[in-house]
């Protein structure tokens, strides 16, 4: 099983080519409109900067929770998970990952409900411009991605530097550490693999005669290697074996210290957040394809002081806001921000008090983002996060979900 | 032209040599061509990543697959260069061919248009390895000599040709207080968005006590491994030089 799975992978990323331009067009919109509501909420997504130099630091940072109606057919993120960026190639370097201040340098697990803070610390390195996502990847199930923010790289690669000091005290150059001396090996091999080959082609022509000879001697052709053919080889043989144990010494007596590759996963610790004084069921999800309209009508029960209402709801990194109560505007165009899109019936829950509210998600958005197509899923479930606001701006971010039903007319 | 009726034997002679010299210089360049689109197929199909990257190759996976990998081609070809031409050049001239290809595709994709720094991505060697097998070869003139000792040594000696190459990208270094190898730091920084961390099939702590000697334990399971396959695929090759159909095309 475990020999299929590793040709599966082998064979898998062999396809791709060992990396895919993926990140580079807006992937997210090929996904499954389910698989981007019921998996991860990213929300307050940023970048600290939209336009810097080569080797300038550039911060990427937000927040996601895992979702509770995460499909059973895919793994889950509490299995294996590795947080990552999705940015062509490395036109980036990443210096530093974090997920609530612990650095994610391997694979970890998020669990769904609990809330992850992220920051992602970046150096530029490739001039272009870039379409950047924070993205989870996980196993057996694909990459999950987040907001997208365009950022413009200016100067000259050859500028970029990269350097790291080990353990050892030898500060290093990451961009051709060790280069120079994998190359002379290869060459060194390569000359006498060469050499070999030249001792054979030296007697062209080689392929009519020595077929014919072959043929005709039958049996006995192992005639045709010479005297001089056996003590050529056992040069060779000779050279080989002592240029791989002296190599070996080499290596050994430049590099003694040396360690095994590092993995293993490391514990991603949730963030501390203040408890939702709120009890929220969602009774219905109405999507009315004519109005692009996307209508939940819920049963909120507020348990704290102040009354609250919903401010926005983002649906797949899609977010709706309720320009009532607070104001957005999307930081480039491409930012999937609708800002006065949401709207709500049944004013503020007051405190204490228990009561029905419906809640209006309309936007083209819905269109253009490809989300319309859970209308034709085999499983229409569907998940949104809504964040709800009281009196002193305080926001709780509440998930709701449950089966979705279109209105055609 | 009259030329054949007036031809002396020596001018036969002369004449069937040119044309013997013209059959290698048009085969051999096409034979070569062959080997490297045939082995790099196979070996991007079989290895790929553990040999893409260098926080891939680790000392328990990549140094057993890629040498039962690394055997098929060398195995099949090398039977048939030697059975029809005597000639043993079947280990060496295939693994030279994957390495010119390697070298090309790294160069022009992972580093020229993937963007990855050469450090990162440069093949590994293996041109020693079919040396051996050709010239085991040519002292023994046996299959089954070459398989046990070519064999052996082609798996064995795999993680030690290769130790010159990779032991600079094994030094620890820190890194926001986790140990790395400097080859994990390469992988961590320059982003693979496609890869992500958990997919490189490496090395992991086991409960198993072979404590601090995976490296010669691999080498002997991989070069016991790599005799019989070798032996395998050159079984195959000497079906394939038994089928009537390829000695009409020859
Ligand atoms: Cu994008």
């Amino acid at each position: 099983m475990k020999i299929l799975k590793i040709l599966a992978i082998a064979l898998a990323t062999a396809c791709v080519g060992g990396f895919s331009p993926l990140a580079a067009a807006h992937g997210e919109r090929a996904q499954m409109p389910q698989v981007r509501m019921r998996t991860v909420h990213w929300f307050d997504v940023t970048v600290s900067a939209t336009k810097l130099d080569v080797n300038q630091i550039l911060v990427v940072k937000g927040s996601f929770i895992p979702s509770d109606f995460w499909p059973t057919q895919f793994p889950s993120a509490e299995e294996t998970a590795f947080l990552n960026i999705g940015v062509p190639g490395p036109s980036f370097v990443r210096l530093d990952s974090r997920v609530n201040g612990v650095p994610m340098i391997r694979s970890t697990s998020f669990h769904p409900e609990l809330q992850y803070n992220f920051e992602i610390t970046l150096k530029a390195r490739k001039p272009g411009r870039y379409h950047i996502h924070p993205v989870i990847n996980v196993k057996d199930t694909g990459p999950l991605i987040g907001p997208g923010l365009w950022v413009e790289i200016g100067g000259d690669q050859a500028a970029f530097t990269n350097t790291a000091k080990t353990l050892l005290g030898q500060d290093i150059d990451l961009e051709s550490f060790g280069y120079a001396n994998a190359v002379h090996w290869s060459i060194l091999w390569a000359v006498v693999g060469v050499a070999w080959f030249v001792w054979w082609l030296l007697r062209v022509p080689i392929i009519l005669p020595r077929f014919r000879r072959a043929a005709e001697l039958g049996a006995n052709a192992d005639q045709m290697i010479t005297l001089g053919d056996r003590r050529v080889a056992l040069g060779f043989l000779v050279l080989t074996l002592s240029l791989i144990v002296g190599g070996y010494m080499y290596a050994d007596d430049k590099w003694p210290i040396t360690t095994a590759l590092q993995a293993g996963k490391i514990a991603a610790p949730p963030a501390q957040r203040p408890a939702v004084p709120l009890d929220v069921r969602m009774n219905e999800a109405r999507y009315r394809i004519p109005g692009r309209s996307f209508r939940v009508a819920l049963t909120v029960t507020n348990r704290g002081s102040s009354p609250v209402t919903v401010g926005e709801l983002d649906a797949g990194n899609v977010r709706f806001v309720n320009s009532s109560v607070l104001q957005v505007k999307p930081a480039d165009a491409d930012d999937l921000v609708a800002s006065d899109a949401l709207h709500v019936d049944g004013g503020p829950v007051a405190p204490g008090e228990t009561r029905d509210i419906v809640v209006y998600a309309d936007d083209a958005l819905w269109e253009t983002e490809r989300m319309t197509t859970m209308i034709d899923s085999p499983d229409a479930i569907v998940a949104v996060m809504l964040f709800f606001y009281d009196g002193d701006g305080k926001r709780y971010p509440v998930e709701v979900g449950g089966p979705m039903i279109p209105v055609f007319g | 032209m009259s030329a054949v009726t007036t031809n002396t034997p020596a001018q036969v002679a002369d004449f069937r040599h040119r044309l013997d010299i013209t059959v290698d210089w048009l085969v051999i360049p096409l034979v070569i061509m062959l080997f490297a689109a045939v082995f790099s197929v196979h070996f991007a199909l079989l290895v790929g990543d553990w040999d893409y990257w260098i926080d891939w190759r680790d000392r328990r996976w990549w140094p057993l697959v890629t040498p039962l990998a690394l055997s098929v081609i060398p195995g099949v070809f090398g039977y048939l260069l030697w059975d029809r031409l005597r000639l043993p050049v079947g280990g060496t001239l295939t693994i030279l061919a994957l390495s010119a290809a390697a070298w090309v595709s790294r160069y022009m994709n992972f580093h020229g248009f993937g963007g990855f720094p050469m450090d990162m991505v440069f093949p590994s060697t293996f041109i020693a390895l079919g040396l051996i097998l050709d010239t085991v070869l040519v002292l023994t003139r046996s299959w089954f000599w070459t398989g046990l000792i070519g064999g052996y040594l082609f798996g064995a000696l795999i993680y030690p040709l290769n130790w010159p190459l990779l032991a600079a990208y094994h030094v620890p270094l820190e890194l926001h207080g986790n140990m790395l190898t400097v080859a994990d730091l390469m992988g961590f920084e320059y982003v693979r968005t496609a890869i992500p961390e958990y997919v490189r099939i490496i090395e992991h702590s086991t409960l198993r006590t072979f404590g601090g000697v995976v490296t010669p334990l691999t080498a002997v399971f991989a070069g016991f491994l790599t005799v019989l396959s070798y032996w395998f695929w050159v079984w195959i090759g000497s079906l394939v030089s038994r089928t009537t159909w390829l000695r009409k095309i020859i």
